[in-house]
């Protein structure tokens, strides 16, 4: 069977750069060294166009290439003859990259004059093995067995905060990943909000990456995997947030932001989009410490389990809406006791203090403040997802938004931030308000 | 693109060095149908008047290269360091075999050394560069060429620019 492409993706990761030849008009050769060439599929590749040179000057007069690419681990050497086909300047190849090059340009102090221009997009013809020695490669743990067991782990969960519990130890248990996190998509907010994380010192639960911005945002956007395996400023988070948050607006409100929890000296980072149904729900965020952690198959393995985590999302949020009866008969709970703490809600952006500590704000903020004010009013205590979803005060966006991750956002912030209430799940759709402690909802308008 | 002047060698005293160091070498021609054929050399030797440049190849994995040499004489090489990136090409038009002399065999060993120690120096494993250019004495081939145009090709704005002498 002739080499695919696939067969030497190793190669292609940019460990170390390839070697390209091409041909002039005239019949001059040019040679030269290209940082990238990516995997696109069984037959295609793309090299990083970074400078307007002799080798795109040929390819675009003289479509044929012929490229060599190294084994970093077993120094195999293969050689691809191609056909130049097309150039892409934006979209999700080019997206992937430009991450790409962004790390491997800070890994070899190119950083600034490694730029990617354009994905040339080329058809692989031939893949020859050129007959050199080789070293023998590393054992290499097949990631098939962990992702049958991390799929079926996921098949049993009833709700969606046991999901991504799952998910989460599944990563650390199967494939060793140490730190990770799922954030959901806020549509109408052009943001993602963090939903879950492992492995971190404070969970960052409710923390927003605008989409477009970092590893995650630009996954959203794009709707693709973003890999980057070295340390690089370019998709740090941090101060791109906050600038960002700044440019569109959100500055003001920086009082309101919940510190990111990623690791400050991350050296790969992976994101990848949830998708159900053609719609996008939210990005598994990976990083680790270590250079080259994450390889294609890596990237395989969760764009496999995190699409079966999409499903099993938006099936928990169809099952969500079709309520069940109450386990329980609807509870009346002792009046707690004690002094009233005050809880504001600010209408302007739907944020949530208790006390002076900021709690949420958004569609989330909305939500609380309905279960409050409902309490208040009737000591109310058990409310069911569709009885959200019809309220008028809470504009929840629309009815693909997923409310379950919202209540999941709620429900984790109430556990960190507050001592006195709580949100507990007590059947499909079904949820109820513990209060311990009188409260006081004093409405601010904005 | 510089022309060799009979006066001056289009390499000067520093180049010549710079392409017999631990360099990353490799070497195209154009073959038949003008597709382009490549090989990593094995090492280099420039003459004493720097007139002359020699590229070491290994015939089992340069078969395509060889042929679009003799077949066409033309021939492009470019010689880049790993650690700073700094790189020179260098093309010729009377690219042809030519016989291994005493001590290239010795060379070739000097510079898998010189470049397997580059390799590290950037980051690399020096073992996989040591396996790159292993080979068979026997396999060595030789292909001598006249530069007639040399070029800078550093990645960054100068990339391309005519080859400047020191």
């Amino acid at each position: 069977m002739s080499l695919t492409v696939e067969a030497i993706r190793d190669c292609l990761d940019g460990a170390v750069p390839a070697i390209v030849a091409t041909c002039a008009a005239d019949g001059t050769p040019n040679t030269s060294y290209v940082s990238e060439v990516h995997f696109v599929d069984h037959d295609h590749v793309a090299l990083s166009f970074q400078f307007f040179n002799k080798t795109r000057e040929n390819v675009l007069a003289n479509p044929s290439a012929t490229v060599i690419v190294i084994d970093p681990q077993t120094a195999a050497q293969y050689r691809l003859a191609l056909r130049y086909l097309r150039t892409e300047t934006e979209g999700p190849l080019f997206e992937r990259m430009k991450a790409k090059l962004s790390g491997i340009a800070s890994h070899t102090g190119m950083a600034g004059v490694f730029r990617l221009l354009g994905s040339d997009v080329y058809r692989v013809l031939s893949i020859e093995r050129i007959p050199a020695g080789e070293l023998p490669a590393p054992p290499r743990r097949s990631l098939l067995a962990p992702l049958r067991v991390s799929s079926d782990r996921l098949s049993r969960c009833a709700t969606l905060g046991q999901l991504l519990d799952e998910f989460l130890a599944s990563l650390e248990q199967g494939f060793d990943i140490h730190h990770a996190m799922v954030l959901a998509l806020d549509a109408p907010g052009e943001r993602l909000y963090t939903i879950a994380s492992r492995g971190y010192e404070a969970s960052g639960v409710g923390s927003e990456i605008p989409v477009g911005v970092g590893v995650i945002g630009v996954a959203a956007a794009q709707r693709t995997p973003i890999r980057i395996n070295h340390m690089t400023s370019d998709y740090a988070y941090g101060r791109a947030v906050r600038e960002s948050a700044e440019r569109s607006g959100w500055g003001s409100m920086l009082e309101t932001t919940i510190p990111f929890p990623g690791l400050a000296g991350t050296r790969s980072q992976l994101a990848v989009p949830i998708i159900a149904g053609g719609r996008l729900l939210g990005v598994l965020y990976v990083e680790s410490p270590e250079d080259f952690r994450f390889r294609y198959d890596d990237e395989d393995a969760l764009v496999a389990l995190s699409a079966q985590l999409g499903m099993a999302m938006h099936a928990q949020e169809q099952a969500a809406e079709s309520e069940e009866p109450p386990a329980t008969a609807a509870q009346r709970s002792a009046p707690a006791r004690g002094a009233p703490a005050i809880v504001r809600h600010y209408s302007a952006d739907g944020s949530v203090f208790i006390g002076d500590d900021y709690l949420i704000k958004g569609v989330a903020g909305c939500i609380f403040r309905k279960l409050l004010s409902d309490y208040s009013r009737e000591q109310r205590t058990e409310f069911s997802n569709r009885e959200l979803r019809l309220d008028s005060s809470i504009r929840l966006p629309d009815i693909a938004d997923n409310l379950e991750a919202r209540l999941i956002l709620l429900e984790k912030r109430l556990a960190e931030r507050c001592e006195f209430l709580r949100i507990e799940k007590t059947g499909r759709g079904r949820f109820r308000l513990r209060v311990d402690r009188p409260f006081k909802l004093v409405d601010v308008p904005g | 693109m510089v022309q060799a002047s009979p006066a001056l060698p289009l390499l000067d005293e520093e180049h010549a060095a710079f392409i017999q160091g631990g360099v990353s070498i490799n070497a195209a021609s154009s073959g038949p149908g003008n597709l382009p054929a490549v090989s990593r050399a094995l090492g280099c030797r420039v003459s004493a008047d720097r007139r002359r440049v020699t590229v070491f190849l290994a015939v089992s994995r340069s078969a395509a290269l060889l042929e679009a040499i003799s077949a066409s004489r033309r021939i492009a090489v470019a010689f880049s360091l790993p650690s700073t990136h700094r790189t020179i090409q260098l093309k010729g038009t009377d690219a042809a075999l030519a016989a291994i002399e005493t001590g290239d065999h010795e060379l070739a060993e000097r510079y898998t050394r010189a470049f397997a120690s580059d390799l590290a120096a950037a980051g690399y494993s020096e073992v996989v560069a040591r396996t790159l250019l292993a080979h068979q004495r026997s396999d060595l081939a030789a292909v001598e060429f006249s530069p007639t145009a040399a070029f800078t090709q550093t990645p960054g704005p100068g990339a391309g620019a005519p080859l400047k002498r020191t």
